[in-house]
């Protein structure tokens, strides 16, 4: 019986002594793969936070494959809002993947910052992305640490049926754009489909709006030397831009979400739309017979100009195994072959100049991207500071449409944010 | 061997340690680095703590967010545990179906968080929400509203939905400590002429004090440690306008948010070390108390 209760007992001791060393080899474990066996094949492990494109990635990977007999590549996706927790952890415990996405501008640039990610500048055909392109993944150093992947776009999309039957152009001026609303709101249709529940379609909205109001990029040197600040006429004139838009926006406005946005837009109960070309798949899905078009925000002197930047590039690990296979794939990815493999993939704008699609919407956003783009100032700019001044924007814009803040609070508050980190501001 | 018999706590300590103690003591120590998530930055002494009370907006956000636990607490002390307390004595006094009533009422405890808030959200929709909904058909047009995209409801909605959620669990604890009670003392009290409220108040509460305390304490660390709703509903932001924001989603955005490169998980630390000693301190405080207060019999 003794001998029986010491079995027992030590088998719990056991098993505890294995849960806890079980625990630690488990974090300690590498996800690259390595290259096991004889033939010199090579496996790399590619993350990345778009669950939703790994259908994509497969068809592109293949591509890549077939040129590449000797390399593998494991494309591993993580839920978005995790990812910079999984990255960083892993890149600490040296066993991050071989190849990362990486967000884009700041954020992304701590990383080559702390020493985790291999300068790409001479991987061939990195020189044929624009600078400004590259600058989303330039670190302070001036070195390239990113081959980005592709642009984002804003503006607003509208229903070709309904502004037919209403007689309605694309507007060329934001008096324009108002008269356009107001006729559709006394037709009973929501002009703009709106929600400011989520405070980053905020900032996005009026990343399409404010760009009208300081037409030209004369302000914006003025703005990013210091010369001029948030709280001047026409980032002021920005504000109240958006405050003049409540009446065209769907009842209980407060409330709604994303979701709730596209569903009345696809469902054609509201006229326009402001959001990313990143949502153009996802309207489509919901109705593929919507009659969709787009146009850009006309600006104070009779232009327009559409509002861009680089979302996420991809990187190698300065730690990796197999760096020369994972500088390859770079190579690949700055090439025009994958530009239109990708770009058809996602229907999305390659950051590989000159690369056209099966989309219309989709190339004249392309075109558009090169002949009228103005940055997202508070994603290109302002995404520094704890929290972020682009988080302040957000917050305060909530605080107008709630009736807190007036748009001369919400100016004062986002200058104060941008002061606290903004080399220019901080005098 | 008798001496082995301590040994059979080893396991669930050593995990307890390894899971429990162990991050409590790390915190501690991140608490004191300027540190962005990436790499630990430099030793900067009680610096993160002063930030979180002296600089904005840091400061006011710490005292909004304390303030909607507060809120948290004191609504769910007087909804959840005073409805749970009467369902309790109902279903003691063996009224008909007590049996049925005591798993319905339980019921929603076996949903996962995520489900309710996605399930609240759906039903509080502005759009096409049944609450909305049911209220214009019964002729309560304008009580309708953006129940969370309104800052004057948002936070309360949760707290109500989180109520329903937890009535089940108090009840039962109440339950436990009504049957606890020894038949022949309140025979007792009734032969000695205690009837209805005062029956309630002079015997029945002291006698349930146990119960009443252990769920005071229970809700009081719930309400404090609020997370898993406010973020399924409202997310990281505590929106709309910081207004459904607690000390716990507060902590998760300042150590953990994604996306934008604005990690402080030094300051996020610090955050919550206060948490730690709020919860610690006012439960060891209140147990202390409430025990002086319980009868024996």
């Amino acid at each position: 019986m003794k001998q029986f209760r010491f079995r027992y007992v030590a088998s719990i001791v056991l098993a505890a002594v294995m849960v806890v060393t079980g625990c630690s080899s488990g974090g300690t474990e590498t996800e690259s793969g390595g290259g096991q066996g004889g033939g010199q094949q090579v496996t790399l492990s590619m993350h990345s936070w778009r669950v939703e494109d790994t259908e994509g990635y497969k068809a592109i990977i293949k591509a890549f494959e077939a040129d590449n007999p000797n390399i593998k590549i494991d494309f591993k996706p993580f839920k978005a809002t995790e990812y910079n927790t999984i990255l960083n952890t892993a890149l600490q415990s040296d066993s991050g993947p071989d190849i990362l996405q990486l967000r884009p501008y700041a954020p992304g640039i701590t990383l080559a910052e702390a020493g985790h990610l291999e300068p790409l500048d001479n991987v061939p055909g990195i020189s044929t992305i624009p600078k400004d392109v590259l600058a989303a993944a330039t670190g302070k150093d001036g070195k390239v640490y990113g081959v980005p992947l592709s642009l984002n776009s804003t503006q607003f999309y509208y229903n070709k049926k309904i502004f037919e039957q209403n007689g309605l152009q694309a507007p060329k001026s934001w008096d324009e754009l108002i008269a356009t609303a107001k006729t559709l709101k006394e037709k009973g249709i929501v002009p703009i489909s709106f929600g400011a529940k989520e405070g980053w379609l905020l900032s996005l909205s009026h990343g399409v709006i404010a760009p009208a109001s300081y037409s030209g990029t004369n302000y914006l040197d003025k703005l990013l030397k210091g010369e001029s600040d948030l709280k001047s006429a026409e980032f002021l004139q920005s504000v109240q831009r958006m405050q003049e838009l409540i009446p065209y926006f769907p009842e209980n406005y407060v409330g709604l979400e994303l979701n709730d946005m596209r569903t009345l837009f696809a469902t054609e109960k509201a006229a326009m739309f402001i959001n990313g070309s990143f949502e153009l798949e996802g309207i489509k899905k919901l109705n593929p017979d919507l009659p969709l078009d787009f146009f850009p925000m006309p600006t104070n002197d009779g232009k327009h100009v559409l509002t861009t930047w680089v979302d996420g590039s991809y990187a190698v690990n300065a730690k990796s195994k197999h760096k020369a296979e994972a500088l390859k794939f770079m190579e690949f990815m700055a090439t025009k072959k994958f530009g239109e493999l990708f770009a058809n993939q996602f229907k999305r704008i390659s950051a590989v100049p000159g690369v056209s699609t099966d989309d219309p919407l989709v190339n004249k956003m392309a075109e558009l991207s090169q002949s009228s783009a103005t940055p997202y100032l508070m994603v290109v700019s302002f995404a520094e500071g704890k929290p972020t001044t682009k988080q302040t924007l957000e917050n305060a814009l909530q605080g107008m449409y709630l009736g807190k803040l007036t748009p001369e609070q919400v100016v004062e508050e986002v200058q104060k944010s941008a002061a606290t980190w903004f080399p220019p501001f901080k005098k | 061997m008798r001496w082995l018999i301590h040994l059979f706590p080893l396991p669930a300590l050593v995990i307890y340690t390894l899971f429990v103690v162990y991050p409590i003591f790390s915190a501690f120590l991140y608490s004191l680095y300027d540190w962005n998530g990436i790499k630990r930055g430099v030793f900067v002494g009680l610096q993160n703590f002063i930030t979180l009370f002296t600089v904005e907006p840091f400061n006011e956000m710490f005292w909004n967010a304390l303030r909607h636990n507060v809120f948290y607490f004191v609504v769910e002390m007087i909804v959840q545990n005073g409805i749970a307390f009467g369902l309790a004595f109902l279903i003691y006094r063996k009224i008909r179906g007590s049996g049925f009533l005591k798993i319905a009422y339980f019921m929603p405890r076996l949903l996962s968080v995520i489900v309710i808030g996605f399930l609240w959200k759906l039903i509080l929709n502005p759009n096409y929400g049944a609450l909305n909904t049911v209220l214009g058909k019964i002729g309560l047009e304008e009580w309708a509203r953006p129940w969370l995209g309104d800052p004057d409801t948002a936070l309360l909605a949760i707290i109500l939905i989180n109520c329903w959620f937890g009535i089940g669990f108090a009840m039962l604890i109440f339950l436990a400590g009504l049957q606890s009670i020894p038949e022949d003392l309140i025979e007792a009290a009734r032969l000695d002429g205690a009837t209805g409220w005062r029956m309630l108040w002079k015997m029945i509460l002291p006698l349930c004090m146990p119960a009443i305390t252990i769920m005071t304490i229970f809700t009081f660390i719930q309400a404090f440690e609020a997370f898993e709703l406010v973020y399924a509903m409202q997310g990281s932001m505590g929106e709309p306008f910081y207004s459904t924001d607690t000390l716990a989603v507060y902590f998760y955005r300042m150590a953990f948010s994604s996306g934008a490169g604005d990690v402080t998980l030094g300051l996020g630390s610090a955050l919550a070390v206060v948490l730690f000693f709020i919860v610690g301190s006012v439960s060891a405080l209140s147990l202390y108390l409430m025990r002086k207060r319980e009868v024996q019999h």
